[in-house]
């Protein structure tokens, strides 16, 4: 009978495990590609808990860290798919050990904990992205981090008892049919010396020597890498065309600043920098989700691309007839503040996105708290925000607003004066924006009727836009 | 070696045929969400409340037309007559149109036979018309009281009304003042303002007699889409 080795268990039962957990994340992932917003699984039992709202799993599958090739299709490819293809040739190799009595074997096991390395590294680096960058970590990452873990402590285990074994230890009688029965087939495990003119003759001493050939180890290495090019592959090829989209979402009637309302949302590139193309957000600087689509521009590395502009959009009913509450309670103050500040516009949303917490839970508990909050901030503003001139102008950017038929949510963003709809924001920003940005360079963007998409363009050619992936 | 083989097929299989499976199916589901209308927020717009009832429309669209802010009029403003005319109603109903907008207005009480702006008349106008929200229209209706003739009365009501235009002019430089900004000076001839009016925010702190309720302009913000 075959028995396993106790660290092939250990790393049978991590990439199994890991498996599960990277299958579930890679499902919740896939199930964006038809642009609704989905519940997802997050649990430290894979496939428990499909829940909704704001989680660790959320934040981490909508970051710009959960996939590659973000720019070559919608939503990239997940790295849990990655993770799945790892996991499912360690279950494989793991196997393969036990199946051609390589379980012992130096080489061989040291080639396991090598490939044990990749998922643990792996790990290690979206664990250090998860605290670091996202400030949270999600159930379903921390279960294929545990599983990765487990993995290289198997495949460390393996490789250290079969070196173990092949340091020269005596032959164990109780185990020495079994290791010969075992041995490789195609070559003998160990072979003893025999002099000259002795009884020449082969000296099984139950420690294997017979290692798996370069040609061996570089069939599995390839087929490692076949595991994961495979289902990558096929994923690019059968993702949804998204580009059809593009331009179908709205456009702007009436782009020209007539009221003089838009504000820089950034300090303006260096005269060197070559001009970005043209873009307008309508921004809340107190929306959570202006402030997150923020990150994931700065993150997408597709920012100095743009030439970006901000029509102010509170959603607060002190000054916002089209909310019926103060979603965002502060925001008109802050946004008055933006506008009295003119040049210095970038630096009070940048101030506003840090606080924002903030001054809508204070504003929430005292409607003056956003005045006082933003005077004590920048006192130098203190005489124009709440002015009737202030007021006035926030009135005008709203205006705009209304007369350029925008919807009632923010932020929204429209490029050359089309629109990146609304399910581009997240996942598929840095596809459908690159996209967006190839298409007006070209003078190829405009809005186009829904139903009326033109045939998806060309792939763009793969650009580095020195962004994290 | 087979079963080497069916393993590694299988083990290959799966990622790739799951990846397939749960592609596909966001495909179908994308296919059938596109083919059927999306739920969108809605578009942004300006305010037509409660009040706005057709009666009230119609009269607002009569007076708008009438007093050269809609329509292509290019006369600018209503007199005492026009403004009977096309309102088409006693000064008394005529007023009674205003009473809902007690809270989107307030009252420039002018010093007798001035047209002068004071600094709290300037505060007044500039809190009121600042606090535009979704409205379209903002009414300035000057008036006088009876002391004087009726034409010293007229002239004096236009000056007034047109104070306030010159302010909010020079104040706001809104390039859409002359589509939303509608006057009408009245004198004395024509829906004089009642006590009731009183009420209202004015720029003259305590008193508020019948006549310097009249000495005014009435400045409103309207809420009503046309």
């Amino acid at each position: 009978m075959r028995r396993p080795q106790p660290w092939l268990v250990v790393v049978l039962a991590g990439a199994v495990v890991g498996a599960l957990f990277a299958a579930v994340s890679t499902y919740d992932f896939v199930q964006h590609l038809d642009r609704q917003v989905h519940n997802l699984h997050c649990s430290f039992i894979p496939g428990v808990s499909h829940g909704a709202g704001e989680s660790g799993c959320q934040v981490a599958m909508m970051s710009p860290y959960s996939s590659v090739l973000r720019t070559h299709v919608w939503g990239g490819v997940p790295i849990a798919l990655a993770a799945l293809s790892v996991f499912a040739f360690l279950v494989f190799y793991a196997l393969d050990l036990v199946v051609t009595r390589r379980k012992d074997d130096v080489r061989a096991t040291g080639f396991l904990a090598l490939a044990t390395v990749l998922p643990a590294l792996a790990s290690a680096v979206m664990l250090v992205i998860s605290l670091e960058k996202l400030g949270t970590t999600c159930k379903l990452c921390v279960g294929i981090y545990l599983a990765s873990a487990a993995c290289l402590i198997g495949g460390i285990g393996a490789w250290r008892r079969a070196r173990h074994g092949a340091g020269g230890t005596a032959p164990d009688p109780r185990t020495e049919r079994w290791d010969r029965r075992d041995r490789p087939r195609e070559e003998p495990a160990f072979v003893g010396t025999a002099k000259t003119g002795s009884q020449a003759r082969l000296v099984a001493v139950g420690v294997p020597t017979g290692a798996a050939s370069a040609r061996f180890l570089a069939a599995m290495f390839v087929t490692g890498v076949a595991f994961v090019a495979v289902p990558v592959v096929l994923y690019l090829a059968l993702a949804p065309d998204h580009a059809r989209f593009i331009g179908t979402c709205e456009g702007l009637p009436h782009p020209t600043d007539s009221y003089g309302v838009m504000v820089r949302i950034e300090h303006g590139a260096s005269a060197a920098a070559p001009a970005g193309a043209p873009a307008i957000e309508v921004l809340d600087p107190l929306c959570p989700a202006c402030l997150a689509f923020e990150e994931r521009l700065a993150a997408s590395g597709l920012g100095p691309r743009l030439d970006r502009k901000a029509v102010l959009f509170p959603l607060d009913n002190t000054c916002n007839w089209m909310v019926t509450e103060a979603t965002h309670p502060g925001a008109c103050t802050v946004s008055e503040a933006v506008l009295c500040a003119g040049d210095k516009a970038p630096d009070v949303i940048a101030w506003a996105f840090e606080e924002q917490d903030r001054i809508r839970k204070e504003t929430a508990a005292d409607p003056s708290a956003a005045a006082r909050i933003v005077k004590q901030r920048f006192p130098e503003l203190a005489a124009c925000v709440g002015s009737p001139d202030a007021r006035a102008r926030l009135n005008k950017s709203m205006r705009w607003i209304v007369a350029n038929g925008i919807r009632v949510l923010t932020p929204q963003v429209f490029v050359g004066n089309v629109k990146l709809c609304d399910e581009d924001v997240d996942l598929g920003l840095e596809y459908t924006l690159s996209n967006m940005l190839d298409r007006q360079a070209r003078g190829g963007l405009a809005v186009t009727p829904p139903g009326k998409a033109p045939p998806p363009a060309a792939p763009a050619p793969a650009k580095p836009h020195g962004g994290a992936p | 070696m087979i079963g080497r083989a069916a393993l590694l097929v299988v083990l290959l299989a799966i990622p790739a045929a799951l990846t397939g499976v749960w592609i596909r199916s966001a495909d179908a589901r994308l296919a059938e969400l596109s083919a059927a209308p999306a739920e969108l927020a809605p578009v942004a717009s300006a305010s037509d409340v409660a009040y706005c009832n057709p009666e009230l429309k119609r009269i607002l669209r009569r007076v708008l037309m009438s007093c050269g802010l809609v329509g292509g009029n290019a006369a600018r403003g209503c007199q005492p007559v026009q403004a009977r005319n096309v309102a088409t109603m006693s000064g008394h109903d005529f007023n009674a149109l205003f009473q809902p907008m007690k809270d989107r207005g307030g009252i420039v009480m002018f010093d007798q036979d001035k047209a002068e702006l004071t600094a709290q008349d300037l505060g007044l106008v500039d809190q009121v018309f600042a606090d535009q929200r979704g409205a379209s229209w903002f009414f300035v209706v000057a008036r006088a009281s009876p002391e004087g003739s009726v034409e010293h009365n007229r002239e004096l009501s236009k000056a007034r009304a047109e104070a306030v235009m010159a302010h909010l002019r020079q104040q706001f430089k809104d390039p859409d003042l002359d589509k939303e900004v509608g006057m009408l000076w009245l004198g004395a001839e024509f829906a004089q303002l009642e006590t009731e009016f009183c009420a209202w925010k004015h720029s003259k702190g305590g008193t508020c007699s019948p006549e310097q309720l009249n000495r005014s302009a009435f400045v409103a913000w309207i809420d009503c889409q046309l």
